[in-house]
């Protein structure tokens, strides 16, 4: 993970530990993040940092997550996932 | 290549054709922008863009891409008149893609230089038309708007979800082959699922590996905002997830076996459509049926066997692959010379053996002709990007034209496409920037029509393609030229010159004679250029002109580069080709019309024009079997220096013959371009006339 001002760029494949250890970073900084950006081919192997990521995204609407917004990626290892979701 | 690798190579490839749709389809718009269709065509390829650019991370494609996409939207459903300010922000936003797409590539950490203004431009466009504020229009971020494809069809998530699953499962039967199972796995995992060590993507990673395709779906609907939420406790109530595979029904619900019974279900779908509809019947039960309902057209399962993407009758090869089969071929074709012009073969007294050998030279010759088409593709891509260097530039010099395209599907060999396109646009902008008359006033004053007119033409001829660029402007003033030569010592002034050769000095490097230089041309760096890299592809450019008139721009090119047609000729014991296309005449001279001009050599008299004669056996340091002109034949050959007469001693034929490269060590011999295997298993060298003219300078310099 790699904070540069109030962008934060994590990688896709983090273990759930990973995932706990960065949602127990974000939470108290939340508002001071305006922008999660993944790193570039990084491979998601985990549903919850998905969870996590709208759940994010609800606790603060402006908040910017590229990923999340797509509503859809393409991973060789997992195929095609889409997330559905309503604001 | 890793598999994301392969697949994003597929995305790069698709995009970039995409891009270069749009590219055509905006300007073809911006001619008629009431075309309601086109413009529902530019906005789907927009879309695909979009959401392929987010999924592979090009997000400042993404995001810029998604905006225009909202602009293309509203005007689509309103079919608003497009105002004309509005119109160029539109066109430019397809060149700032166009960049953009460049920048995510090479990883360019700046973006191009109209990027912040034209997506300014956009998101005020859509604020204004959409009548919210412009700050609004940036909150309004796209999660929004994209989630709420439920919304606006009055669909629940759920029910949108369960749309989207089917449709997934629809795309799933049109790629199904014969003996694939089309599953569908829901998951509905408790809320420990995590902490007992089990993750969606887990299962999904597992199926992949034995899937020919799979799509997953989640459902976010109950996740809950931070304060209700925490990562390790399972909220994602509902996935399904849809796939191809060869794997039994048993073999399948054997993944899942640590799972409770109640956290997953396997189904096995039919093959067949019966109806389709946006809400669905509720999956209640684990089965194995595999109940077959029949379609309509077909009557049975496996009629939809064979893999079809879509009703398009094209594939796409890797070009290595073509190039691979195009090199068998050119073996092929050798061999069976070898065969044809065997002495020993030729002596067999069978007719049947001679009817096979002439079958299997037809036969050859179908499979070089039917490969060598399959690299021809027609030049219409090429000259679409034209129109828009004709409108670009039509607008930088303010001067109005009108552009007449033909022969769009004039057919050129696929590796010189990209090799074309920027001589062209150099020719292009000369034309338009010097050939045109400067003003409209100077047009009318010579009883021309306000509009320049310039005419892109593509056509056959005598085995090349010729590619000409056609103004009715000013014409080149030949006397000028021919001034400025002079000036530069490029000539001397003496030499008797045709028009076409006169012409053909602009080419020369540094030479301009334009009295104002534009950012656009006129700097004499680009017709050399031009020149250059025309003969890379082993054409030429001829030059017409008729002052007052017009000039015409003729690229002569081969229409491949991997075959030659060439005359056989044989000096001092080595056989040697001359490219065709190169050769004027050949002929035995005449002693009398030979002459020896004092240190410059000998030269022939040939229809009034004086030719030096260039001896084979001294540029190649061979044993001459002829030391007179009369005595061997001379090959009348164009160069870009003028005509020269190669001296050889004997012609031996013509033929086609696949042209081999010569490896490094002697790609350096600026005489020899490449070399043959010939039928009879001999080699022959390919002369590269133009610097066999420089080397007979030199040597005459020397002497």
């Amino acid at each position: 993970m790699q904070l540069d001002g109030d962008i934060i760029t994590i990688d896709l494949s983090m273990s759930l530990e990973d995932i706990l250890n960065f949602e127990d970073f974000v939470r108290p900084r939340l508002e001071y993040i305006q922008r999660i950006e993944v790193e570039h081919g990084s491979v998601l192997k985990s549903s919850a940092l998905l969870a996590l990521l709208w759940s994010l995204k609800q606790s603060k609407q402006e908040l910017n997550i590229p990923f999340l917004e797509q509503e859809k990626a393409i991973f060789s290892q997992s195929g095609t996932l889409h997330w559905i979701y309503v604001n | 290549m890793t598999k994301q690798e392969q697949v994003k190579s597929i995305f790069i490839e698709e995009a970039g054709e995409i891009i270069e749709k749009l590219d055509v389809n905006i300007l073809c718009f911006e001619e008629n922008s009431t075309d309601f269709n086109l413009l529902n065509e530019i906005f789907r390829g927009v879309h695909t863009l979009k959401g392929n650019a987010n999924a592979f991370g090009f997000t400042r494609l993404g995001e810029f891409v998604h905006h225009f996409e909202d602009v293309l939207d509203y005007y689509r459903n309103s079919k608003e008149q497009i105002e004309d300010e509005h119109l160029d922000l539109i066109v430019n936003s397809v060149d700032v893609i166009k960049e953009v797409m460049i920048c995510e590539l090479d990883a360019l950490p700046q973006l191009p230089h109209d990027y912040s203004v034209c997506l300014h431009g956009i998101k005020v466009l859509i604020a204004s038309k959409t009548g919210k504020s412009f700050e609004g229009v940036q909150e309004q971020n796209p999660p929004t708007d994209l989630s709420d494809l439920a919304s606006e069809f009055g669909l629940s998530l759920s029910e949108k979800f369960e749309n989207d699953v089917l449709q997934s499962i629809e795309r799933m039967r049109q790629i199904r082959e014969v003996g694939m199972v089309l599953y569908r796995v829901d998951l509905t995992f408790d809320s420990d699922s995590y902490k007992r060590g089990f993750d969606h993507l887990i299962f999904i990673t597992l199926l992949a590996e034995k899937a020919k395709a799979i799509e997953s779906f989640f459902n976010l609907e109950y996740v809950a905002p931070l304060h209700n939420f925490t990562s390790d406790e399972n909220q994602i109530k509902k996935s399904s997830i849809v796939l191809l595979s060869l794997e039994s029904i048993e073999a399948m619900n054997e993944n899942f076996e640590f799972l409770f019974d109640h956290e997953y279900n396997v189904q096995v779908l039919p093959v067949e459509i019966v109806a389709t509809s946006l809400a669905t019947e509720p999956l209640e039960e684990k089965t194995t049926k595999e109940s077959v309902a029949v379609a309509p057209k077909n009557t049975s399962p496996e009629s939809s066997s064979v893999l079809t993407h879509s009703a398009k009758s094209t594939i796409r090869i890797d070009t290595y692959k073509l190039d691979e089969l195009f090199d068998s071929v050119g073996e092929l074709v050798i061999a069976q010379n070898f065969i044809a012009q065997n002495e020993k073969i030729r002596s067999i007294e069978d007719e049947s053996i001679k009817r096979t050998i002439e079958t299997l030279s037809k036969i050859t010759k179908r499979i070089q002709d039917r490969v060598m088409s399959l690299r021809m593709v027609a030049i219409r891509d090429t000259f679409d990007k034209m129109k828009r260097v004709v409108r670009d530039t039509s607008k930088k010099t303010g001067k109005a034209l009108h552009l007449t395209v033909l022969g769009e599907e004039t057919e050129i060999d696929k590796t010189m496409i990209d090799s074309l396109s920027d001589p062209l646009i150099h020719i292009i902008r000369n034309a338009i920037d010097h050939g045109l008359e400067a003003n409209q006033q100077e047009r009318v004053a010579v009883g021309k029509n306000i509009e320049g007119n310039l005419t892109l033409r593509a056509y056959h001829k005598s085995g090349s393609i010729v590619i000409s660029v056609s103004d009715d402007g000013r014409g080149i003033n030949k006397d000028k030229v021919l001034q400025k030569a002079i000036e530069r010592g490029v000539v001397t002034g003496d030499e008797n010159l045709t028009d076409s050769q006169i012409f053909a000095l602009i080419m020369q490097p540094g030479f301009s004679t334009a009295d104002a230089i534009s950012d656009l041309s006129g700097r004499g760096v680009g017709l050399d250029v031009v020149k250059t890299s025309i003969e890379k592809l082993r054409g030429k450019i001829e030059i017409e002109s008729t002052p007052g008139k017009g000039t015409t721009f003729s690229m002569v090119l081969p229409l491949t580069l991997a075959i030659i047609d060439g005359m056989l000729v044989e000096s001092g014991g080595e056989i040697y080709i001359i490219p065709t296309l190169s050769v004027v005449e050949s002929f035995r001279p005449e002693k009398e019309i030979v002459h020896v001009l004092k240190e410059k050599g000998q030269f022939v008299s040939l229809r009034g024009q004086h030719l030096p004669i260039i001896r084979l056996s001294d540029i190649f340091n061979l044993p001459a079997k002829k030391t007179e002109p009369w005595e061997g034949i001379l090959v009348c050959v164009e160069t870009e220096s003028g005509r020269i007469a190669i001296m050889v001693d004997e012609l031996v034929g013509r033929q086609q013959v696949v042209i081999k490269p010569l490896g490094k060590a002697l790609a350096k011999l600026k005489e020899i371009s490449g070399g043959a295997i010939l039928g009879s298993g001999d080699i022959a060298l390919i002369l590269n006339v133009d610097a066999i003219r420089t080397q007979e300078e030199v040597i005459h310099a020397g002497s």
